[in-house]
């Protein structure tokens, strides 16, 4: 649908500009970047699992997701997969914790 | 539901899986997006889903009897009833009880005796963004800038669409609803998408988050308990962590509706590098600075009618603009000092001019205009007028204490928010052509481990955007 001689589009600015809107995916292609995102995150982030399944509510079902949610973390950590996530979040510890020499004389 | 979370990330793959489906049926995908807002919506409160449906109906009804009436008096009936409606519905959950606190102090320095009750209304999320997308729909049909929506369906979408439903940016009806007239052929910018999508996280977990807890939330708690450069440096984290708390959710919205086939228009633009206050409000959440200058500075009449009357409608504007912000006199204050700002910088436009004619006047006019942004925020973040002033009284004092919160990790995200802001034009289109050239496979990895690492970098738990409670 095209704008009629009344109709004025309001002048902003696209977010994404032209040239990089020319090339990319279709819908299917966009799934698969994120179903993919998500199986890499649910190996490397699987530390974070456990809390948020704490979140959830009281049910059966719940439950069942917080026993998941433990037991794969625990299979990452015996994997090795949890450790860059362990190495980073102590280096990030760190840089917070370092304070200028005059007050901490 | 939060953008950087599980919750929302599985929320997202349902809704990119039933988009895959519903591929080629453009009504069911926009049906299908429409349930998926209300979904998104009622994870805050159930409740305030009917709110958002009775604000749809009352601009898709206005909108029917404007389009479907050729009596210029009957127009306008509706467009005043319809914005007044809108109005009222705001002003009774924004600003009800906040008028009413305003009545019981004036009654109480007058002496009287009886106070008002309170209504303790929950503020429903994004009750403001959307509000303002039914007003500006039902004024834009009135002036014939947009044709009729018709279709109950695409006002519903452009309504609660959910990546831009609670905090902006405010899309206009006639930037939005003609996307919703037919599918798009574009190719969906994936490489775009994830770059705005990383950089919002960010600018939101590991910039925005540290600086709020480490730094602004405890000096602006007690300033009392602060030095000199304590305070001046919490001004400043406050300066970065506003811009990239809220240009973060910009950016994820922006991302959010492209994947799902939309453009959004652009909402910041390196706003801290505004060499004049007029410049800054062109950069800086530019969606609500063009809707308050076409629906309300213009109407008011803009700089039409003499220089009295422009600094008049800059300085409403900009009060108004304050007031939308919140139900709280620091925010009128916020809205005065820009107010104020613009109207000084416009009476002083014909020896200033539009732009420094030297460096150094650059430089000069850049600090000057930095530095009243900062202080104006000062307000905006102080929880009342008395910290506020405390706090501005605190920067010129306690200058030989030693630093408390100010430590090195705080300064090196304040720098790194403010490199964001002198990157060169064109670094977001050649980052994203760079990636264009990754096969998606290699994208979806990517985005995978660099979401992991922000993760794991980034405070446990999130904290809300700020400008969710707007």
């Amino acid at each position: 649908m095209s704008l009629s001689q009344h109709e004025r589009a309001p002048l902003v600015t696209d977010a994404i500009p032209p040239t990089l809107r020319r090339r990319g995916a279709n819908q299917r292609q966009v799934f698969a970047v994120c179903l993919l995102g998500a199986l890499v995150l649910a190996f490397f982030a699987s530390r974070d699992t456990p809390s948020w399944a704490e979140q959830l509510g009281d049910s059966a079902f719940d439950h069942r997701i917080r026993d998941i949610a433990g037991a794969w973390d625990s299979a990452m950590e015996t994997l090795g997969l949890t450790d860059p996530h362990e190495a980073l979040r102590a280096a990030m510890h760190r840089a917070l914790d370092w304070q200028w020499r005059a007050s901490s004389d | 539901m939060l953008f950087p979370t599980l919750d929302f990330l599985l929320f997202f793959l349902v809704v990119a899986a039933a988009l895959t489906v519903l591929d080629r049926r453009f009504a069911q995908k926009k049906a299908m997006l429409v349930v998926a807002s209300y979904y998104f919506y009622a994870q805050w409160d159930w409740r305030f889903c009917f709110l958002l449906g009775g604000s749809t109906a009352i601009s898709y009804v206005a909108g029917l009897l404007i389009g479907n009436s050729a009596d210029s008096r009957r127009r306008r009936l509706v467009l005043t009833i319809g914005a007044t409606l809108h109005l009222v519905i705001l002003g009774i959950f924004k600003y009800l009880d906040f008028l009413i606190g305003s009545a019981n102090h004036l009654a109480r320095m007058l002496g009287l005796q009886h106070e008002l009750p309170f209504f303790e209304v929950l503020l429903p999320v994004g009750i403001s963004f959307f509000t303002f997308h039914g007003i500006s729909y039902i004024t834009d049909v009135y002036r014939g800038d947009v044709r009729v929506c018709r279709a109950p369906l695409d006002m519903a979408l452009y309504m609660s669409f959910f990546p831009q439903l609670v905090a902006g940016p405010i899309v206009r009806a006639a930037y939005f609803l003609p996307q919703l007239a037919r599918p798009s052929d574009e190719p969906i910018p994936v490489a775009a998408a994830l770059l705005l999508i990383l950089g919002g996280m960010v600018k939101k977990m590991i910039i925005a988050n540290y600086l709020a807890t480490g730094l602004v939330d405890p000096v602006f708690a007690a300033p009392d308990n602060y030095g000199g450069p304590d305070l001046l440096f919490a001004t400043y984290a406050y300066a970065v962590q506003i811009y990239c708390d809220f240009s973060a959710y910009t950016d994820i919205a922006i991302a959010l509706a492209a994947l799902c086939g939309f453009r959004f228009p652009r909402n910041f633009n390196q706003p801290y590098r505004s060499l004049r206050l007029r410049e800054f409000w062109q950069r800086w959440h530019i969606s609500l600075s063009t809707w308050l200058r076409d629906y309300l500075y213009k109407p008011l009449g803009g700089n039409r009618y003499g220089k009295l009357n422009t600094y008049r409608n800059l300085m409403i504007t900009m009060l108004l603009g304050g007031i939308w912000h919140g139900a709280a006199w620091k925010f009128v204050m916020w809205g005065a000092l820009h107010g104020g700002g613009l109207a000084v910088e416009r009476m002083n436009e014909s020896w200033l001019g539009r732009r420094p004619a030297s460096v150094a006047g650059a430089v000069a006019s850049w600090l000057i205009v930095f530095h009243f942004v900062c202080f104006a925020w000062i307000f905006f973040r102080a929880e009342d007028f008395t910290v506020a002033s405390v706090f501005v009284t605190g920067l010129g004092s306690g200058w030989t204490e030693p630093v408390q919160q100010a430590q090195p990790a705080m300064i090196a995200l304040i720098l790194i928010g403010f490199a964001g802001q002198f990157l060169p034009p064109g670094s977001f289109e050649r980052a994203g052509l760079a990636l264009q050239r990754v096969p998606y496979w290699g994208l979806g990895i990517a985005a995978g481990l660099v979401v992991a690492a922000i993760n794991a970098l980034g405070p446990e738990g999130i904290a809300p955007f700020i400008y969710f409670r707007f």
